[in-house]
């Protein structure tokens, strides 16, 4: 019944993280998970429109800018709000991860990803005009809304409510 | 600290992300559909914001019928499980007069006080005649009878301190006692996998709270030197006392405490230790003392012991044993003892006959029996399930074993098929466990007994082909020795 040999195992220990919203980023395999989600996203947008490469890439940048800027950087609270009675209301996800300590690896990791979207994507469009405009908009929001002076800023009181 | 493999940990991670992206799609969906739905409670705010119960709606009900299933007898071994019908997809939940006898590995059953015991139950029925079933009264007012005081003795006795005090609930015992001994300018350092009724005291206590890594020693002297050197946040000043909580066998990981050290830890930097016995207590040790008997650790060292008893004696409540001067205070400052109403007389009497029956006062050995029985029951369900290849948590000893499932979708699986075949687990998902760590949680009894077990372990293993969980290379069946059923 067992796979010998062909299984890698990772150790789990727990993180010392009482946000129960933000520490699942803490354990082995997310990162991973991460870029295979954004690569299988690729193969789907390539497969299902038969677009260039380039072109797919701009879309999967986009999308990963709608997605990640709406749960990471709009919403705000936990989905469990009852179990930790609220103490995590005002704060997004990003400002949750890590306990608020700016500059961890997870951090770095995330703010390099859509850098590293943007270039694959401009790259392989020849930095063609539409398609660089839009990119560039998407890569610049979301580095700038991972910078350590943007935790808690709420530009003009934009989402500043609960 | 648990060993998965890789891709599970890919696939889990994938398989919440695909639960998440259907729920919040189902959610935008809903948002259209309701948008013309006439809402008469205009000017109002809403109760729940959107995201704060996206969890319980789009997961937790999904899988509703795995969790909170009625039992319709006394929790012993074998009860009978209600059976639940759902015309909505698990969003309501219908009860039906059928019910089905099943194996009950879910209870906190441990040394078999359950269901009905020949020394208890006669003793019980008696005080229930006597003193009846409540005393309609606060403990301060008229609601501490004889068998309050006999009861706070003997768990004083029975736990090795000078002085205890009762409380009709276990977990208001530790949301309600820790804000009477600590506020503002106090710090509280727990483990990082406490329970939840620590972590409400010690929010509602007003002291800032700090977290260790689970059972590390190490990380908890690094978190005490930080935190002492540094003082209070802001101004600096020292601390006016320093509590560590942590607990006896965790009941999500089974695990012992690593009492020796910490507690060696706090005596080092002065810190005061509270020790939390809820599962330990009756169950693990000797003679059933708990933890500090097990791990050779003498009471007095530990400053506050707090105990349940739901789980090894039958009953309901909580106890905190203590020096005298603290219980004295505690006395006259908990609310859950000035203001709430003192526990069932029938519930104390239980508790005293249970102790009596473990200490061996009744004039049997059927206390020490028990516990050698569910010693015995854990450490052999232990072991044949790890060699059938199960990853299963918690140290020898302990009757609490977790069997890691990990993936969302094998919870309701394992749960449903075991319901099927007759046997009655307890799955425990995000967020009483990590979002990845989803378990199997399996309560071992002294009550059960070898046939129980077998037909368990059979259950297990078949259910546990059919979903996918045994992570781990299963050792070879060995030839028959003498006295070992070789499993299939």
């Amino acid at each position: 019944m067992g796979r010998r040999g062909t299984s890698y195992y990772v150790e789990a220990a727990p993180p010392v993280d009482v946000n129960k919203n933000t520490e699942w980023f803490m354990y082995p395999g997310v990162w991973t998970t991460y870029i295979l989600l954004l690569f299988f996203a690729w193969l789907l947008v390539l497969s299902v429109s038969g677009c260039s490469p380039g072109a797919a890439w701009t879309v999967v940048n986009l999308a990963h800018f709608a997605i990640t800027y709406h749960f990471f950087h709009w919403k705000k609270g936990t989905p469990f709000a009852a179990d930790d009675q609220g103490i995590y209301n005002r704060l997004t996800w990003w400002e949750q991860i890590d306990n608020g300590q700016q500059l961890t690896r997870n951090r770095k990791f995330l703010t390099v990803v859509p850098v590293v979207l943007y270039l694959m994507a401009s790259h392989l469009t020849d930095y063609e005009q539409p398609m660089l405009f839009l990119n560039t908009v998407a890569v610049l929001v979301l580095v700038v809304a991972k910078l350590p002076n943007m935790h808690k800023v709420r530009i003009f009181g934009i989402n500043a409510d609960i | 600290m648990v060993r998965l493999p890789y891709t599970t940990a890919l696939t889990t991670l994938f398989s919440y992300g695909l639960l998440f992206a259907f729920g919040q799609l189902r959610d935008f969906f809903r948002k259209f559909i309701d948008w013309f739905k006439a809402k008469n409670v205009k000017g109002y705010a809403p109760i729940c914001l959107g995201l704060e119960d996206f969890y319980v709606r789009r997961l937790y009900l999904r899988i509703q019928d795995c969790f909170g299933r009625p039992i319709a007898s006394a929790p012993d071994s074998w009860f009978d499980v209600v059976e639940r019908y759902s015309n909505d997809n698990n969003k309501t939940l219908q009860r039906t007069s059928n019910t089905t006898r099943c194996l009950n590995l879910g209870s906190y059953n441990y040394l078999g006080f359950a269901a009905a015991d020949e020394y208890c139950t006669p003793r019980v029925i008696e005080s229930l005649k006597k003193y009846s079933p409540s005393t309609c009264s606060v403990r301060v007012d008229g609601g501490t009878t004889k068998l309050h005081t006999e009861l706070e003795e003997l768990v004083a006795r029975f736990v090795g301190k000078p002085a205890a005090i009762l409380f009709g609930m276990g977990y208001v015992t530790n949301s309600a006692i820790i804000p009477c001994l600590i506020g503002k300018g106090g710090l509280i350092i727990s483990d990082s996998l406490n329970h939840n009724s620590i972590v409400n005291g010690a929010r509602g206590s007003g002291a800032t709270v700090r977290v260790f890594q689970h059972n590390s020693p190490a990380h908890l002297e690094d978190v005490l030197r930080e935190q002492i050197a540094g003082g209070q946040p802001r101004t600096h000043r020292p601390w006016k006392k320093i509590i560590v909580i942590v607990e006896g066998i965790y009941s999500m990981e089974g695990e012992l405490c690593k009492l020796p050290e910490i507690i060696a830890v706090c005596k080092k930097y002065k810190a005061y230790t509270y020790l939390d016995e809820a599962h330990s207590i009756g169950a693990v040790g000797q003679s059933g003392r708990g933890v500090c008997e097990l791990l050779g650790v003498d009471p007095a060292d530990v400053d506050i012991m707090m105990g349940t008893f739901t789980k090894s004696f039958g009953s309901c409540g909580g106890y905190i044993a203590a020096s005298k001067e603290i219980i004295q205070h505690l006395k006259h400052s908990c609310p859950a003892h000035l203001y709430a109403t003192s526990m069932s007389p029938p519930a104390v009497q239980q508790v005293i006959s249970a102790i009596k029956v473990i200490l061996g006062e009744d004039g049997s050995n059927r206390g020490a029996q028990k516990l050698a029985r569910i010693r015995e029951n854990s450490n052999f369900f232990r072991s044949e399930l790890k060699k059938m290849g199960f990853e299963v948590l918690g140290d020898n000893d302990s009757p609490v074993m977790p069997i890691m499932l990990y993936n969302p979708a094998k919870i309701p699986a394992f749960s449903r098929e075991c319901l099927r075949q007759k046997v009655a687990v307890v799955t425990v998902a995000f967020p009483a466990t990590p979002l990845l760590l989803a378990r199997a949680r399996i309560c071992i009894s002294a009550s059960h007994s070898r046939e129980d077990l077998l037909k368990a372990l059979d259950v297990i293993s078949r259910v546990g082909d059919l979903v996918g969980i045994k992570y781990f290379p299963a050792e070879p069946p060995k030839i028959a020795e003498a006295g070992h059923n070789k499993l299939e």
